[in-house]
């Protein structure tokens, strides 16, 4: 039994608000290794070949490397820092509020001294929030990069998460903040999120006006299809499908069942092609090296619909 | 001494637990008269950060020491900066009685490094 999960009025508005009026695409789908980025990469450089303004954003901060696919280097670094709570021994008075308080059981009161952080802090500032006397100062703590990189039309910004760390919405939030700061002038706004369904991806995903999902037609894409699209509709963003492999002699079956289900309609089919092969290799986009193959008339028909819907 | 003995339940003839943060008992036990305090471990049901937690809740009872199976860094941690001592390697088929016994006639010994890894526990690490 499926527990169906729903958000309410209040939560929905949040998440598909945008703090800027550009039009926002994501490329997502809940599997790895499914041809999201490449996707996006050439998503982009069409349009940019049409003439746009395009902000890509690699919100995989896991392992970013829309910037390989596009071989360009990351320039103009900025930290992403987390708040640490500093205590101040001569201002405590041991009322052990921040301990009680802290939802990770980050803070531990010893006999003789002021609260000691020992677990593990997300930052949320709730000991600052509480302390009354004040004793909690806001110290920093760094958790990942973002990166701005120019290349004519195309801006590509990129998020970037030290390993280990495990603050990844974070850096996906300042990713965003950065971009919807930075990209205001771009004509659209192209998100390249990471595999899965958890927290980093709906960060990413929040505030698209359109969300592309792309899989494969394999029983695994079938699976990772099914989560991606759920949560696309548990947050209300509009899904569509990208049939990357589309002539693998697999499950397309399934997909369409899939498709129906979720009211999501495959906008392109994309066969295995080896120009894409050749092109991913060299680190070009198929849509510059080869634009006659059969994926870049694809994706480029498909940027041009994006285009067409989107952009004013 | 005051021991505090991580327990399946709530009086000395339980089972002990082998865990430390998730223990569902702490029992404070005096060693020398075997009379004891009920700790019910309110940390069990939480998310991360178990062991700390716990280990706060056995600080504020005054245990000198801590006899348990497996302890995590975390926890480890906040005992040593509070003066408590760690016992480690509590066998399961043990009842709380037989341990704090086993304890007195010196088959435990203290422990000084945390013994494994973070996430010993069954707190999510995501979720953020």
């Amino acid at each position: 039994m499926v527990r169906e999960k729903s958000l309410d009025a209040e939560v929905h508005k949040i998440i598909n608000q945008r703090p800027i009026k550009t039009p926002v695409i994501s490329i997502t789908g809940g599997k790895g290794g499914v041809g999201k980025s490449t996707i996006a990469v050439n998503i982009a450089e069409a349009l940019v070949q049409s003439g746009y303004r395009v902000a890509l954003v690699d919100a995989d901060v896991d392992g970013p490397d829309d910037h390989i696919l596009l071989n360009i280097p990351l320039t103009d670094p900025l930290d992403v820092m987390i708040s640490l709570p500093l205590i101040d021994d001569q201002k405590c008075t041991r009322c052990r509020q921040c301990v009680d308080t802290c939802r990770r059981h980050a803070l531990f009161q010893p006999r003789d001294s002021s609260p000691i952080l020992i677990g593990e802090c997300n930052g949320c500032e709730a000991c600052i929030l509480v302390c009354p006397s004040d004793a909690i100062e806001r110290g920093e703590r760094t958790v990942g990069k973002t990166y701005k990189s120019e290349m004519e039309n195309l801006m590509l910004f990129t998020g970037e998460l030290i390993p280990g760390v495990e603050e990844s919405s974070f850096v996906v939030n300042a990713l965003k903040e950065r971009v919807f700061n930075e990209a205001k002038d771009s004509d659209i706004i192209i998100i390249d999120t990471s595999p899965g369904a958890h927290c980093n991806v709906i960060n990413a995903l929040k505030g698209s006006n359109e969300a592309f999902a792309v899989t494969e037609p394999t029983p695994l894409g079938v699976h990772d299809l099914n989560l991606i699209l759920k949560l696309l509709q548990i947050l209300h963003i509009k899904a569509t499908i990208i049939l990357n492999r589309s002539d693998l002699p697999g499950v397309s079956g399934q997909i369409e069942s899939v498709s129906k289900t979720y009211d999501a309609n495959i906008s392109v089919e994309i066969p295995m092609d080896d120009l894409l092969i050749k092109s991913y290799v060299e680190g070009v986009p198929v849509v510059r090296m080869y634009p006659e193959a059969e994926s870049s008339k694809r994706i480029s028909r498909l940027s041009k619909e994006i285009a067409a819907k989107y952009i004013k | 001494m005051k021991l505090c003995v991580t327990s399946t339940g709530n009086n000395l003839d339980a089972k002990v637990d082998f865990h430390f943060g998730r223990a569902p008992y702490f029992l404070i036990v005096n060693t020398d008269t075997m009379a004891f305090d009920v700790v019910k471990n309110t940390a069990q049901v939480t998310g991360m950060g178990a062991g700390v937690s716990a280990a706060q809740m056995i600080l504020d009872k005054s245990a000198a020491a801590v006899l348990t199976g497996v302890i995590g860094p975390h926890a480890f941690h906040a005992l040593k900066v509070a003066y408590v001592d760690i016992y480690e390697g509590l066998s399961g088929s043990d009842t709380v009685r037989e341990a704090v016994e086993r304890f007195k006639k010196g088959e435990y010994h203290e422990v000084t490094e945390p013994a494994g890894g973070p996430g010993r526990g069954r707190g999510s690490r995501g979720g953020w």
